[in-house]
């Protein structure tokens, strides 16, 4: 109930000062701005006539009804401006602006909007908030005007759980990022089904003539993994400074004990996970998984070899 | 469910209006909406009604109502109440509200509610198809920011250990959000998802704004760029042609490749483990060329001795 209250609060005391500083509001104007049905529209005006100040007598009541199509609010001049944002909303919202324009593409309004609020919510203090997302300006703006125009592309692809390089025609969907990294969903060509690409080991892009008719209902962007049967599976103890792994991985995880993380870790080549043992070093340990345990030997002997050690 | 909707308008209202700070018995007698409650029913109510307020945003303060300080009473001041107003175009709400719409903190869109407070929007565009997660809980993110705003400090636990830190801002980066912050004069870095119970400590500007800090700077850095040591040590790496492609995107460099197509580069390195780490992350298609003792720590590092 109270996260219902706060919403209908909010766009109460947004409206009414806006109402009263634009006389000539329509009713439809009102709704549009604010996200109301003119039924709600109503109903909330019907509320504020019955609020106001102590005594809650005709002359203490706010005035607020429709004349035909205009909105009247009157003696409610201590609602006049609208209340300042928390500091969560201020947060997320300068947040959200940020990382639009650090993703490239950023419409001329949103440069002079996200400067305006700065300087508003944050006089003096304009560098306390800093949001960066890893530029892929060129790929990204590319892909996306692929999916925009439903045109087929060609992409050069190193898979992250396959130490394998291959060539394929997808179908862009839509872009988007996840924990700091950029993704393409498509529908690819060469696996005859959706898949979820991550645009930082897309290593070339070549746009086709070729157009497709997208989904009318694409699914929802967001990483996926699914462990195949092939996969090649390993038990690893990870410790603290290690734990890291589960933010960045698609990992199982089987016990916590808060100090050690006990994982699953599953790959399509031993040697992705051999990789990652050899990186963490001392800070994770690997329990079982044959395949690995080869993969990291083979890969430590080459190492040596190539330091000549 | 209008009854408490009508009766947080009345309170705000009249806090709005009283001029001076009102006790809690005093609202209960004047306020319509809480009279005709025991005393127990009134405590709940009032208390659940400040909490919906200041999740609102709204400064309800508490101050003493007469100089002997005998009774504590509410109040909002009106001029902290409104937002200083940053004068947007319908355009330009437009524009935030496009952007809160595809950008997610916490799982939720990032703020709907606040372009309605700062005007509504009156858009008819479809939502663009790029969503942008910055993962992250909005609360404890509004907590530190609100005491990064007011310059205090804030005091929470960390990695098993209670902090007292003066917060200069939060950056996003890489997936995750951090706190730059000064503990015992020294610029630290805390992952705010690692961060345990946030509250502010202490009163408003109670540090001073440090221009040499560069919050952005420091959350981008690379891992090994920050670190122990104190002298940057000039480590030269070469990438196979299989990888030069993806270091050189990791690195952010424009790519200059030998003919070969391998690429060498020359780090600052003060970060030691973490560069290790960082390098071995190639397999053996990459290798340090020298020093001769950041080769060796790899080395060890490949044997399992360090």
């Amino acid at each position: 109930m109270s996260e219902r209250t706060a919403r209908r609060l909010t766009r109460i005391l947004s409206m009414l000062p806006w109402v009263i500083s634009h006389p000539e509001a329509t009713v439809d104007e009102v709704c549009e701005r604010f996200g109301y049905t003119r039924r709600e529209l109503l109903a909330d005006l019907d509320l504020v006539f019955v609020c106001g100040l102590p005594g809650y007598g005709p002359g203490d009541l706010m005035v607020a009804y429709t004349e035909g199509d205009r909105v009247v609010v009157e003696m409610a001049d201590y609602f006049a401006a609208a209340p300042r944002l928390s500091p969560s909303e201020a947060l997320a919202l300068l947040a959200a602006a940020m990382s639009v324009q650090a993703a490239g593409d950023a419409p001329d309004a949103l440069v002079s909007a996200t400067e305006k609020l700065t300087r508003a919510l944050l006089p003096g203090a304009e560098s306390v908030l800093a949001v960066d997302i890893d530029p892929e300006p060129e790929l990204v703006t590319r892909l996306r005007r692929a999916a925009r125009d439903g045109k087929v592309v060609e992409i050069t692809y190193t898979s992250l759980s396959r130490e394998e390089t291959t060539t394929r025609q997808v179908e862009p969907w839509s872009v988007f990022v996840d924990l700091g990294n950029w993704y393409l969903s498509a529908f690819c060509r060469m696996a005859g089904a959706e898949r979820v690409f991550r645009i930082d080991r897309i290593r070339s892009l070549r746009e086709t003539d070729e157009t497709f008719q997208p989904p009318a209902e694409p699914p929802p962007p967001r990483v996926r993994y699914t462990p195949s049967e092939d996969d090649v599976r390993a038990v690893i103890t990870l410790h603290p400074p290690a734990r890291w792994v589960v933010d960045y991985y698609p990992v199982e995880v089987l016990s916590d004990d808060g100090d050690r993380l006990r994982i699953v870790f599953s790959a399509a080549d031993p040697m992705v996970a051999a990789r990652l043992l050899l990186r963490l070093g001392p800070h994770a340990v690997l329990e079982e998984g044959e395949e690995v345990a080869a993969a990291l030997s083979d890969l430590r002997n080459r190492l040596l070899a190539r330091y000549r050690a | 469910m209008s009854r408490p909707v009508e009766r947080i308008l009345n309170l705000l209202a009249f806090l709005l209006t009283a001029g001076r700070p009102v006790t809690a018995d005093e609202i209960r007698h004047t306020v319509a909406g809480y009279d005709q409650q025991s005393d127990e029913a009134f405590r709940r109510t009032f208390e659940r009604d400040k909490a919906t307020l200041r999740r609102l945003g709204i400064p309800l303060e508490i101050r003493p109502v007469d100089r002997w300080s005998v009774e504590q009473g509410y109040v909002v001041p009106p001029d902290r109440y409104r937002m200083p107003d940053p004068d947007l175009n319908d355009e330009e709400r437009a524009a935030l509200w496009l952007a809160a719409q595809v950008v997610r903190i916490g799982g939720r869109p990032s703020g709907p509610d606040a372009v309605l407070k700062l005007g509504g929007a009156r858009t008819t565009a479809g939502v663009e198809p790029l969503v942008v997660n910055l993962g992250e809980e909005p609360d404890r993110l509004g907590v530190l920011y609100e005491a990064a705003v007011d310059r205090r400090k804030v005091a929470f636990r960390y990695r098993g250990r209670d902090r007292e830190v003066e917060p200069h801002g939060l950056g996003h980066s890489r997936g995750h959000w951090y706190l730059v912050g000064r503990e015992d004069d020294e610029v630290r870095v805390f992952r705010v998802d690692r961060i345990e119970n946030p509250n502010p400590v202490g009163p408003d500007n109670a540090f001073a704004p440090d221009p040499d800090l560069d919050v952005r700077a420091v959350v981008t850095a690379q891992p090994w760029e920050a670190g122990p040591e104190d002298e940057p040590t000039p480590v030269i790496v070469r990438f196979d042609p299989e990888v030069a492609w993806w270091a050189s995107r990791r690195l952010g460099i424009d790519r200059q490749e030998s003919p070969d197509g391998s690429l060498e580069v020359t780090l600052e390195v003060r970060h030691l483990e973490a560069f290790i780490g960082w390098v071995l992350s190639f397999g053996d298609q990459a290798e340090v060329v020298s020093p001769p003792e950041v080769r060796q720590a790899v080395v060890d590092r490949i044997r399992g001795v360090a």
